[in-house]
């Protein structure tokens, strides 16, 4: 899996412009999947995989494969880029960060330097407006060469292991649940499950208005089972109550954020599930955050909704980071509940 | 261009925030043996390689660049595998972070400056977090940690050069290695037969805390003349143009009070004789280089500041343009080659 979590992680897919992810997954599945299974995208922009088992509640299995990440809105006259955020981002983490574009096009957030600001500037929040990317040209039309208003950019970030277990990238948000679902997908081979199962791998979570809804549409399913980062502050500095959650203490689950109320008794099936079989996990001690769970369950009818997530540090900078061990928790819980019965 | 390239991501790649330039001295070393007659290092962590011209009584010329980069020291060791640092130099606390750092412990580890996500921030909250509100994360156990790193160890954003459109290079530390880049690939193109003067290079330990290690390391060579290089800032950040230069304008020849009148519309005169690129900026006081230091040091000597124009000065993403650091080298030919200055 790390593998490719890795490749996945790496790959270029902010918000609308999913299609290298979509293409790594599908040529993953087409290897791996199960010989019954049925492979095929929609047009919410998702990619589907089908493991039949008609006699069987339909549970959907979903994770996103888009990333926060930018949108040239601009080209100034001496060749730097007016750009937007794709997502909800930070902008503390922006100032002097490593972006590329979609044709590979490396840049960086420029940073007036410290030496020339103000006392007040000095320590003031930035702001996205008054950001600009710098690409390496001199001149508009130099800029013009290399990119165009509406070309997407994210950031240029390496993937690393560190510390105990530990690992570091762009976009493990939510590539982390698309390669759990890759894993589970190859593992359950031809083996039954005891559903009919959907693997959903949609599009735009993080700017709302997610392909999530389309998808559940799609399916109709009874149960739905959520893969995802969370973001935790599990630093020092940030007292015990405020920390959310921590990494490495297994798969989070949660009964309720800011847009999803779980639905009580499948969360409790599921670390029942855990407890039996003696999977880490930790329950999520705030109200915050919300991801794809909140489209699904408005989706269509309603459905019996469950949330797994990885506790994340710095979640939507260059610089997520997730702990091996967590995402191993998240598996074995996935694949507990898909063979645990129903 | 290949060598500047090579010699610039060589001394980048190697750490030197103030204080702790000694650990460059292998690099150093090996950039400089075959280029260099003689290399010494002294007691502030400064290095003086001379190149001789072999004439008799030869004027000497001192060219310094700094080594050393802004940085950080490790301060405590915290439950949960946290350091916590104090800044060296003037760090830019705003670009910190999520950003990526190289611990020099007993061995380098990875670190990650710790971010808390929005909704933990105080309500109206405009600043951003100082240094004493952040940590490095290493992902070990503090009882790991404490084996690996200890109090007073420096520690350094990681090292990633990215080359851009149209010769720009993007990384930490660029002030000034830049400017040492481009002293080293000089002195490698100089034609020995051609050279004037005995030069007397500098690669000096501790301009960001003080200016401190240049002028400790000029002392004692009396120099006739010194030039001293150092980045500057390069416009497109919104700063008015009379107070930047030029990215690929060519090294700048700075004018200041504090530098030789003489010497400094010398080598522009000469520069225009020769026809040779290059973008003037003028700084009535200070240059805020080590100038100021190597223009009292023993008896006081003529100095000229040049400089290399630099985005993004003091963040993990200096930025240079290579073409600028050539003419820098060109420059320092010209006038090692000039007899008259």
């Amino acid at each position: 899996m790390k593998e490719l979590l890795r490749e996945l992680s790496l790959a270029f897919g902010p918000s609308g412009c999913e299609d290298e992810v979509r293409a790594i997954i599908e040529k993953y599945l087409r290897a791996n999947m199960p010989k019954n299974a049925e492979l095929f995208h929609h047009k919410s922009g998702g990619l589907f995989l089908h493991i039949p088992n008609p006699s069987k509640p339909k549970m959907m299995i979903c994770a996103h494969m888009d990333e926060v990440g930018f949108m040239v809105t601009g080209i100034e006259d001496n060749g730097l880029l007016r750009f937007g955020c794709v997502g909800g981002i930070d902008p503390i983490v922006l100032t002097a960060k490593r972006v590329v574009s979609e044709k590979g096009i490396k840049g960086s957030i420029i940073a007036k330097p410290i030496h020339l600001l103000s006392e007040s500037e000095r320590d003031k929040r930035p702001k996205i407006e008054n950001m600009l990317i710098d690409i390496g040209a001199d001149t508009k039309g130099e800029a013009q060469e290399l990119t165009f208003v509406g070309e997407y950019f994210t950031f240029d970030s390496d993937y690393i292991e560190y510390g105990e277990g530990f690992v570091k990238c762009k976009a493990l948000d939510d590539r982390l649940g698309c390669a759990i679902m890759c894993k589970a997908i190859k593992e359950l081979g031809d083996t039954s499950s005891d559903y009919d199962l959907y693997f959903a791998f949609t599009c735009r979570e993080e700017v709302g208005f997610s392909g999530a809804y389309g998808a559940t549409r799609l399916v109709q399913p009874d149960y739905a089972i959520v893969i995802e980062s969370k973001a935790v502050a599990d630093v020092c500095g940030v007292s015990e109550q405020k920390k959310v959650c921590e990494l490495g203490k297994g798969a989070i689950v949660s009964f309720a954020d800011l847009g999803t109320i779980y639905d009580k008794d499948f969360t409790r099936h599921i670390m029942e599930l855990c407890d039996k079989k003696e999977i880490k996990y930790q329950v999520h001690r705030m109200v915050s955050g919300g991801n794809d769970s909140r489209h699904i369950q408005l989706g269509a009818c309603g459905c019996r909704v469950g949330l797994l997530s990885a506790a994340s540090r710095y979640i939507h900078s260059p610089s997520d980071v997730v702990h091996y061990d967590d995402l191993d928790a998240i598996y074995s819980a996935l694949m507990a509940v898909i063979k645990g019965g129903n | 261009m290949e060598n500047i390239k090579r010699t610039l991501s060589a001394l980048c790649a190697q750490m030197s925030v103030s204080g702790y330039e000694y650990m460059a001295e292998k690099t150093i070393r090996s950039l400089c043996a075959d280029i260099f007659d003689e290399i010494k290092t002294d007691p502030m962590g400064s290095f003086v390689l001379i190149k001789r011209c072999k004439r008799p009584n030869a004027p000497k010329l001192l060219i310094d660049g700094h080594l050393d980069t802004v940085g950080m020291m490790v301060t405590d060791i915290k439950a949960g595998g946290f350091l916590s640092v104090t800044s060296i130099g003037g760090l830019d606390t705003r670009v910190l972070p999520a950003t990526e750092v190289t611990v020099y412990g007993k061995r380098e580890i990875y670190g990650l400056i710790t971010s808390t996500p929005p909704h933990l921030r105080k309500k109206g909250a405009d600043s951003v977090p100082a240094l004493k509100e952040l940590y490095i994360d290493t992902g070990y156990s503090k009882e790991e940690l404490e084996k690996i790193v200890e109090i007073g160890d420096p520690v350094g954003y990681r090292y990633v050069l990215t080359e851009m459109n149209g010769g720009y290079v993007t990384t930490s530390g660029l002030d000034d290695k830049a400017c040492v880049c481009g002293i080293i690939e000089a002195m490698r193109q100089i034609d020995v037969n051609e050279l004037k003067y005995d030069v007397y290079v500098t690669i000096s330990a501790q301009e960001e805390t003080g200016k401190n290690g240049s002028a400790r390391a000029s002392f004692g060579i009396e120099p006739d003349i010194a030039i001293i290089t150092d980045v500057n800032f390069a416009s497109g950040d919104g700063t008015p143009e009379h107070e930047c230069i030029k990215c690929k304008g060519g090294c700048s020849v700075d004018i200041s009070s504090l530098t030789d009148k003489g010497l400094t519309r010398g080598i522009i005169k000469l520069l225009n004789e020769k026809n040779i690129k290059h973008q003037i900026i003028c700084e009535p006081g200070r240059t805020y280089t080590n100038n100021e230091g190597i223009l009292i040091s023993g008896q006081g000597t003529r100095t000229a500041v040049l400089s290399v124009p630099l985005k993004n000065m003091h963040t993990p993403c200096e930025t240079v343009n290579l073409e600028d650091i050539k003419s820098l080298a060109q420059v320092l030919c010209v006038i090692a080659c000039e007899e008259n200055l």
